[in-house]
């Protein structure tokens, strides 16, 4: 059988830069077929490629065995394949209709969206999902805008669909489900690309999987078969050992939160009466499920939401609840936010300025009536090649140009690079792959073992478990249980569901 | 027919695709650039500029001017005595310009700048009338006062900012015509000129003016590129114009990793009203001598303009304030010898405005006609 979509010895750099040299992919019609790799192996660029974004410097791309040369998206779409992006590509003030006769045009816009309408109806209930064609874009959770950007993909013929790292985005109920339809719909005969860097969404989804590295596909195989050790193996590389941990004595607290109330910016109190502390040399872990509160305890932490009530207090400053953030920060606080480019990076400005940002006012970069750039740069630099941040041609390039784990890293760089006292991080390797994260959570162990508070909130069980000293459960804004090292897994499990 | 193949909506932080041309039939396609030189940009602001400057002829052609008399009155401009009113136009410009530049660097809209005009004319003119302070430093005491007034009136509406949440926009814009009327009240009420009736103040006394400095520069110019020099070393040189650039491209983070993002956005909106306050001392000190019912007409549109067309850059702001000072200079002529409404000259600067605010697209984006 020919493959649905075949891509051979395809290359491609930007600027200079190779993301692609040599890479190959089959996937056949029926099939899930998974993508693997780390953050920067070029699986989402061969896939821009496949679906029309970018021409590949050399290379074919062959669908249903026909090689074609695709002019652009709109041809990819015409040829059948789709592709949803990781950021969706959605009008927000439009509604689903909308949106999806935008991406598939019609002749006459009443009749054509009547039926996108219809059309929308039925390719709804056929995945089972719940979508009224007419409510806006902007009112659907992320998980219901993905599934309109699957419908629309769906509705303009696509049958080679092409998912860039859908569950990135998803609660983990979510994500089930969405592999359970995309499962479906390839038994009715749709070629699935699933582009992940998550191991065991291959081991239980996927028919095939096809493993990157550095540009190149390195390895083809099946995942019932292959063992989880062999392919973590072929995607990093090497794999990397956990840290060892050090038992040290604990110094004093350094950081008390007590009875702290936050409320969401449309005025629900998502953080109800939560009292913890957290010593110095100790990682303090928040467990929970998303949603429960842990985003706005973190910016109450960090000082990007003012709380309603309650005390935070920090070894120095005293209870800096309502103070402005450069109080914390001065009182030695560093802040690994989940949203990068909201709380911790200024996208469109450099990254070099982006590093010193956070340290400026110290001083260190000269006085206040006149900054010293050369000093800026060269610190810049330093830190960019001791944290190991890539894609970097020149710390004056834009820091949005970074990939997520790169900008993490730069994050962290920065943060660190102040010798921090308390340590706030939410979700810091959220989007990471295996190395990036393990980098960070190096660094995070690292400030402990120096004596630092660290609190680590993260709906991610494993990186609680691997890291945490101390382990909180959030359920509906407030610490419901607490647990010391070692921990029961199945214990936190329970308390963070259990609770009414 | 041609239809634009797609627009990328909402790219955020992931760079978004570039669309490879489309075969077939004519078609234009858009996409977004990842970088541009700075040549290419001025070459693209230079070129809008032209297009806008072409179609002003155009109308100023319509209005019975020919290009040929339109391009001889613009080279009169360079005789001593239009350049000298050339010079003293070109102050409060420079300095509205600057106001408004100060502000939109860091997202602060301030279109008040007439209002804080008012208020700095009308607070120099208190000093003036109630006889503050002695005569030998009475001109700079001037200067503190209207400077005062405006940062008076521009904190006003970061206060209501702040606190209620009320959009600076509409209240520094609506503020203005509270200080327009506010000013009527003092020209027809207790600060009417005595001696002519008329509704203006009396007559600045001679030490009360910005004088001219020798060959044709009056006082009033060396202000404003006073301020011009501090905002600019403000601006690329010191730690607060670093953090400004954080504030405007994005508050929030700049809050996170401690920026005094307050005393920042508080300092640089003050001084954004003070050199608007400013604007209207030179303007009445220099040019009228006392305070009427319109000193401050149209400078907030000027102001944006120059803000605009500098990219609030206060080094350019300069030059930019100069060439509007020509454009005005020779408009006055023209009303003069061709009898064209002043709104003309308005219509040109909007011509403008929109051609560089168009620019703006097309540094942006690329836009291609491919076949």
């Amino acid at each position: 059988m020919t493959s649905a979509l075949e891509l051979t010895g395809i290359k491609k750099s930007f600027d200079g830069v190779v993301a692609l040299d040599g890479a190959v992919f089959a996937a056949k019609s029926g099939e899930v077929h998974a993508l693997l790799g780390e953050n920067g192996a070029g699986k989402s660029s061969l896939m821009n490629i496949a679906a029309g974004f970018y021409v590949p410097d050399i290379g074919t791309v062959a669908i249903h065995g026909e090689a074609v040369a695709l002019s652009g998206p709109a041809d990819a779409r015409a040829r059948g394949i789709g592709m949803v992006h990781q950021h969706f590509k959605l009008v927000k003030p439009f509604t689903v209709a909308e949106n999806i006769l935008l991406a598939n045009p019609q002749r006459h816009f009443r009749s054509g969206i009547r039926d996108i309408r219809d059309g929308v109806r039925k390719q709804a209930v056929e995945l089972g999902f719940d979508i009224d064609p007419d409510r806006r874009v902007e009112d659907l959770t992320v998980a219901e805008q993905q599934q309109v950007e699957i419908i629309k993909v769906l509705l303009g013929g696509a049958k080679i669909l092409i998912l860039d790292e859908p569950t990135a985005v998803l609660t983990d109920v979510e994500a089930e489900r969405l592999l359970e339809t995309v499962r479906r719909l390839a038994q009715s005969g749709v070629a699935v690309v699933l582009v992940t860097h998550k191991l065991h969404e291959v081991k239980r989804y996927a028919d095939a999987v096809t493993i990157m590295r550095g540009g190149r596909t390195v390895a083809t195989a099946d995942p019932r078969v292959a063992s989880a050790a062999e392919l973590t193996e072929l995607t990093v590389g090497q794999t990397a050992p956990l840290p060892d941990r050090t038992e040290r004595p604990l110094g004093p607290t350094l950081l008390n939160v007590g009875a702290l109330h936050c409320a969401r910016s449309d005025g629900q109190v998502m953080v109800a009466d939560t009292s913890f502390f957290v010593r110095a040399g100790e990682i303090y872990g928040l467990a929970g499920v998303s949603g429960n509160g842990q985003a706005e305890l973190a910016e109450a932490l960090i000082g990007a939401r003012q709380p309603l009530s309650g005390e935070i207090w920090l070894e120095g400053p005293g209870d800096i609840a309502a103070a402005p953030a450069a109080v914390r920060r001065e009182a030695g606080l560093a802040a690994i936010p989940a949203d990068r480019y909201a709380f911790a990076l200024a996208g469109s400005l450099s990254i070099a300025d982006n590093f010193a940002v956070a340290t400026i006012e110290s001083g260190c970069y000269g006085p206040p009536w006149l900054i010293d750039r050369a000093a800026i740069r060269r610190d810049a630099s330093e830190a960019i090649t001791a944290y190991d941040v890539q894609g970097v041609r020149s710390v004056g390039q834009k820091a949005a140009l970074l990939s997520g784990g790169n900008a993490q890293k730069l994050v962290i760089a920065r943060e660190f690079s102040r010798q921090p006292t308390v340590v706030v991080a939410h979700s810091p390797s959220r989007g990471l792959d295996v190395r990036a994260c393990a980098a960070v959570h190096e660094r995070l162990l690292a400030a402990r073992d120096r004596g630092a508070a660290v609190v680590l909130i993260s709906e991610d069980l494993d990186e609680i478990l691997a890291l945490s000293d101390r382990i909180g459960v959030m359920t509906r804004g407030r610490i419901v249980a607490e647990f010391d090292r070692p921990a029961d897994r199945q214990e936190i499990g329970r308390a963070m569901v259990d609770h009414a | 027919m041609h239809d634009v193949a797609m627009i990328a909506v909402e790219s955020q932080s992931a760079p978004p695709p570039k669309l490879p041309p489309r075969r077939g039939r004519g078609r234009v396609t858009l996409d977004i650039r990842q970088t541009i030189s700075p040549w290419k940009q001025a070459g693209i602001l230079g070129g809008s500029l032209a297009i806008g400057l072409a179609i002003s002829v155009v109308i100023l052609d319509f209005a019975g001017i020919a290009p040929l008399d339109l391009a001889k009155e613009l080279a009169g401009v360079f005789n001593a005595d239009s350049l000298r009113s050339v010079l003293v136009r070109a102050a409060p410009l420079i300095l509205v310009g600057l106001g408004a530049g100060l502000a939109f660097r860091i997202g602060f809209w301030n279109l008040g700048l007439e209002g804080q005009m008012v208020f700095g004319g009308i607070f120099a003119t208190a000093v003036s009338i109630y006889d503050i302070g002695p005569e030998s430093t009475r001109i700079v005491l001037m200067g503190v006062a209207a400077s005062a007034g405006g940062i008076l009136w521009v904190l006003l509406a970061y206060w209501m900012k702040v606190r209620f949440r009320v959009n600076e926009i509409i209240s520094t814009l609506l503020m203005n015509y509270i200080a327009s009327y506010f000013l009527l009240h003092l020209l027809y009420g207790a600060w009417q000129d005595s001696k002519t009736a008329f509704p203006q103040s009396s007559q600045y006394r001679p030490f009360e003016r910005l004088s001219d400095i020798g060959s044709g520069v009056n006082s009033a110019l060396l202000v404003a590129l006073a301020v011009a020099a501090v905002a600019a070393w403000a601006v690329h040189l010191s730690r607060a114009g670093f953090y400004m650039r954080f504030i405007s491209a994005n508050a929030n983070m700049a809050k996170v990793v401690g920026v005094p993002v307050r005393t920042i956005s508080l300092i640089v909106i003050a001084a954004s009203g003070a050199a608007a306050g400013l604007a209207g001392f030179v303007n009445v000190s220099s040019q009228e001598g006392r305070l009427t019912q319109s000193f401050f007409d149209g400078y907030v549109f000027s102001g944006i303009l120059i803000a605009f067309l500098s990219r609030n850059d206060p080094i350019i702001v300069v030059i930019v304030g100069f060439l509007l000072a020509v454009l005005f200079v020779t408009g006055q002529t023209l009303q003069v010898f061709y009898q064209i409404p002043f709104t003309m000259v308005q219509l040109v600067e909007a011509i403008i405005v929109i051609a560089v605010a168009s620019s703006e697209f097309l540094i942006r984006h690329r836009i291609r006609w491919t076949r």
